[in-house]
């Protein structure tokens, strides 16, 4: 055997020992029922106390459990009960006080897990009480869990207190924090609005009304959680800390959580849905009822509607940083389903549908808009721009409005993935118009230098140093593709004759100068917590100003009539005095242009047909359970279009061959001589 | 040699000690406390939260000088931390980073000692090749071909691999890494491919000139002239003799086997300390990217020393003091 055969063979030894497959999961997996997704970065956190972040939430919302949870296709959202029997109803107390009165279901389990072993040898479960969802609340409080939403949460009655009665005795008292958990919290007292009456009843009782407070309990940050979990998993003694692993209720439980490249979730054969589907729960039954595309989408299938859920076995979600090989793993059927890369979006989108290529796959073109807003704003505080350059200020701000085409912005810059926003109310949430326009948000050139010439800057140009008025535009964004984006705002304001500047630091200097107030306008984005409008109109209420404490409200806006609109407003029902109350605030919106509003966010999700059971939610919501695949049909279709080409192999070895051999007898030929 | 030992060994951690405060300063000077807290608890906690995220993580002393307390500072706990080998916990996760670096030690390994293990004799064999046909076309092929692979971006390697690999022949998955013994080689084998041949062509490039240099020597005419045949002239007297530069260059990457590749683990999602570095840099997560930077800079003294090290062995003529 010659060297050059050697090598061939070796080669290609080598390439029959890889398998030579592009398959990324054991081949014994392929017809099991398994729902394939890619995450972009690892979870922070699993703490349902502390996590914020979606991915956070699509690992950890799929096995911890909420009171409430929202209906998986009605529109608007509308909440459904969870671990409860029914969505309680608020109970205005003599005292101002309001009461929630929650019946949890019986029979409901944590998953098995060792630390149950707290409660008793040999326990390796044990059921769901009241009393650890009153846990998991007080968590919220404890300074060394630092729950982000301990602000919106602090409502309930005693909650804070309770906090600062824990951190008091962990300061003061030697030896208090090396108490268990559950005897810290017992030591420091109740908080007087969470209380467990009864092992299945839980009453909250908040300090003034706020009906937002249900959608609290449909966020993981109320899930409960078992105290024996947080005292066994405390990162010692080659124990995990709390943050690193999940002990739920929910459908699923966590098998394997290598988070930096492979997160498992199996079907957690205790889940109460699954043992109880007689009881016909709404959360663990696919619903009967949706909206009218849910028909023409599948996702009322009889095929599925109104069976217990689960339908999965196991999820499997693999880390993808890069999205162009997420995307292509998609393409290859390994995935799921995925988000359109910018670099891919013609190959899979043409005129806001499927390419033909991807329909021919068997695949499907999901659009929802989110619950968010982008937005321009203007620093309030600003001499120039704000409130204190008084009605000059103000026509400024709507001439600028007036200038910014947001259409072509998204086509430009999104692929049109967005709606252009009238307000900063998104739609599916109360209070948003569809007829609504806002007469700012009109690209309308000839009014907007109107607008600026009645402001004293005719043409653009301050009349104090004669040259255009110089306006900062602050970013936080340094990347060349942001920049193009501010660059069209940019040039869109020029046409006005205005000369604004853009700014673009790095976001840590960018944050420093919102700290200091040393900014004039920034582009911003929120998206909601929770479907309510307040979720949205409170960021610009004064008492949430950025210099005010750091609060959202970054673009300072502060206004009486607003403010006690909004007061009112946050505290009330969906009725119609609420919905005047945000007409005649988004109409000071309007007319004052604290935001030059942009657009919403529009998600495209492309799923293969083999993924039933997918509605985009929007929210960041546990949706697994109502998925379901055929696990037959994907593999059959991913074993014929992912065959090797082995070919370019040989061709490869016989290229270097005949490079090679020709120089090699050459060489001998010339030595010999 | 004790003596020069103990030189290195001082200047090394004059180094180390250097590289810890430049890390300090400059993280500080672009990012506040502020700014790492937000990161590693969302972008939407209320300034309570993230002040107590400061005060709980020790971000709320003086930096640099406490008047009350000259010992209460970050810079020396900063220190303290690093030269008691206390790593302490991630700022964006709060994951203990011993932990993280023993997870992540594995995945590394897996991928840079066989890209290390394959890559030399790979390097030595090509540049041997060329070296010995060398001004004939196979040479001036070999060294145009290497010019050509060295001054290709390692990413255009990465995506070009990721596509025709594993979109188009889909012979190897395109990313992803499992630690199941029986599938790990179908990850790695993409990774190592492009690995290989993005340090083929420099290393190719720098010994072809090694040994062309050597086979230019009398001892290998001599060696000729009695007769030894050309394959144990390049093997015996030829590999032996280019020792010292080929250890300059190859010792001192042994120590960084473990740090892992960052660009390579990155985009294949391999979990290695690699690209846990790449995430700390994102993250601004300020408590890993110093333990990932104070262990580069110690590898680095160490492999400097142990490259010193290797030239006494291959090379009796040196002494070192």
């Amino acid at each position: 055997m010659s060297r050059q055969q050697a090598f061939a063979l070796a080669l290609g030894l080598g390439l029959a020992a890889f398998g030579c497959s592009n398959n990324p999961y054991p081949d014994a997996d392929d017809t099991l029922r398994v729902f394939y997704t890619a995450y972009s970065e690892p979870p922070k956190t699993l703490d349902p106390q502390v996590a914020y972040s979606t991915v956070d939430h699509d690992v950890l919302s799929n096995i911890y459990e909420t009171l409430l949870e929202y209906h998986y296709l009605k529109r608007p959202y509308q909440l459904i009960p969870g671990l409860v029997v029914d969505v309680p109803e608020a109970e205005p107390q003599p005292d101002g006080t309001v009461a929630y009165r929650f019946q949890l279901r019986r029979g409901v389990l944590f998953a098995e897990d060792p630390s149950f072993s707290l409660g008793g040898e040999g326990v390796v479960q044990r059921e769901l009480l009241a009393s650890d969802v009153a846990f998991g609340i007080l968590r919220i409080a404890d300074p060394a869990v630092n729950s982000p939403v301990l602000v919106p949460l602090s409502k309930i009655a005693g909650l804070a207190a309770f906090g600062e009665r824990l951190q008091k005795l962990r300061d003061e008292e030697p030896g208090f924090s090396s108490l268990r958990i559950d005897e810290q919290y017992r030591r420091a007292g109740p908080a007087t609005g969470v209380r467990a009456t009864n092992p299945d009843r839980l009453e909250i009782v908040t300090q003034v009304p706020y009906p937002q407070i249900l959608y609290w309990f449909a966020m993981p940050f109320t899930s409960p959680v078992p105290w024996e979990a947080v005292a066994w998993y405390d990162g010692e003694g080659g124990r995990p800390g709390f943050s690193e692993i999940a002990v739920g209720t929910g459908p699923f439980r966590l098998t394997r959580y290598d988070k930096r490249s492979r997160i498992v979730l199996d079907r957690n054969p205790d889940w109460w849905g699954a043992r109880h589907p007689e009881w016909g729960a709404p959360s663990a039954t696919y619903p009967t009822e949706g909206m009218p595309e849910d028909v023409a989408r599948g996702t009322l299938d009889p095929a599925l509607a109104g069976r217990a859920l689960p339908f999965l076995d196991r999820i499997e979600m693999r880390l993808e940083k890069e999205t162009i090989p997420a995307f292509a793993k998609f393409t290859q059927g390994y995935y799921d389903r995925s988000t359109i890369p910018k670099e891919s979006f013609d190959q899979a989108v043409r005129n806001g549908a499927l390419s033909p290529e991807m329909e021919a796959r068997g695949m499907r073109l999901e659009r929802a808009v989110r619950p968010g807003v982008f937005y321009l704003g203007f620093n309030m505080e600003d001499p120039v721009v704000g409130a204190a350059a008084g009605d000059r200020g103000r026509l400024l701000r709507q001439a600028m409005s007036l200038a910014v085409d947001v259409q072509e912005f998204l086509r430009i810059f999104l692929n049109d993935r967005g709606i252009p926003a009238q307000s900063p109310i998104p739609p599916g949430i109360f209070g948003y118009d569809e007829e609504y326009r806002n007469p700012f948000r009109t690209p309308d050139l000839a009014r907007a230098r109107a607008l600026l010439a009645e402001a004293g800057y005719a043409g653009g140009i301050d009349p104090e140093t004669r040259r255009p008025l110089r306006i900062t535009f602050d970013t936080g964004d340094t990347s060349v593709q942001s920049r193009l984006r501010y660059l069209y705002f940019i040039d869109a304001w020029k046409r006005l004759g205005l000369d604004v500047e853009l700014a673009a630091t790095n976001y840590n200097q960018f944050r420093d100068k919102v700290r200091r107030g040393a900014y004039q306008l920034f582009m911003w984005g929120w998206v909601a917590d929770y479907p309510d409008p307040e979720n949205f109109l409170f960021l610009l209420w004064s008492e949430l100003a950025q210099s005010n404490g750091g609060g959202p409200n970054t673009a300072n806006f502060a206004d009486p009539r607003y403010d006690a609109l909004f007061h009112d407003m946050k505290d009330r029902g969906n009725d119609d005095r609420r919905l005047e109350q945000i007409a005649e605030m988004r109409a000071l919106l309007e007319h004052e242009r604290p935001w030059i509003e942009l657009f919403h966010p529009e998600d495209y999700a492309l799923v293969h047909g083999w993924l039933q059971g997918f509605a985009p939610m929007g929210l960041p919501v546990p949706t697994w359970k109502y998925h379901a695949v055929d696990a037959e049909a994907r593999a059959e279709r991913r074993t014929a279009w992912n065959r090797p080409v082995r070919w370019p192999l040989a061709a490869g070895v016989v290229l270097a061959v005949a490079l090679l051999v020709p120089g090699i007898v050459t060489w001998r030929r010339e030595r010999r001589a | 040699m004790t003596t020069w030992l103990l030189r290195r060994l001082v200047w090394g951690a004059l180094t180390v000690l250097g590289v810890l405060g430049f890390l300090f300063v400059l993280f500080f000077a672009t990012a506040q406390p502020e700014d790492v807290a937000r990161r590693a608890i969302g972008e939407k906690a209320p300034p309570e939260a993230i002040a107590q995220w400061i005060a709980n993580h020790g971000y709320d002393r003086p930096r640099i000088w406490n008047p009350e307390n000259p010992f209460d500072t970050m810079l020396l706990e900063h220190y303290r931390r690093m030269l008691t080998f206390d790593f302490g916990r991630s700022d964006a996760d709060d994951v203990p980073i011993s932990q993280r670096l023993g997870d992540g030690v594995g995945p590394s390994l897996a991928l840079t000692v066989p890209l290390f293990l394959l890559g030399l004799p790979l390097a030595l064999a090509a540049s041997l090749l060329v070296a010995f046909f060398r001004e004939t076309y196979i040479d001036r092929m070999g060294v145009v071909l290497a010019v050509v692979a060295m001054s290709i971006s390692i990413l255009i390697y990465i995506l070009a691999g990721q596509y025709l690999i594993g979109v188009l022949l889909r012979w190897f998955p395109i990313s992803g890494f499992a630690s199941d013994p029986s599938v790990i080689a179908r990850f790695l084998a993409l990774p190592l491919l492009v690995g290989l041949l993005n340090g083929i062509g420099s290393d190719v490039r720098l010994y072809r000139t090694v040994f062309v240099e050597e086979t230019n020597r009398d001892y290998v005419r001599t060696a000729f002239a009695k007769g030894a045949g050309d394959g144990r002239v390049m093997a015996r007297h030829v590999l032996p003799n280019a020792m010292i530069p080929i250890l300059t260059h190859e010792v001192v990457r042994i120590p960084f086997l473990f740090t892992g590749a960052l660009l390579l683990e990155s985009f294949f999602g391999i979990p290695g300390l690699g690209s846990i570095t790449v995430d700390a840099i994102h993250a601004n997560d300020f408590a890993t990217l110093r333990v990932m930077v104070y262990l580069g800079a110690l590898l680095f003294v160490a492999g400097q020393i142990l490259t010193d090290l290797a030239y006494t062995l291959a090379d009796p003529r040196v002494r070192l003091g």
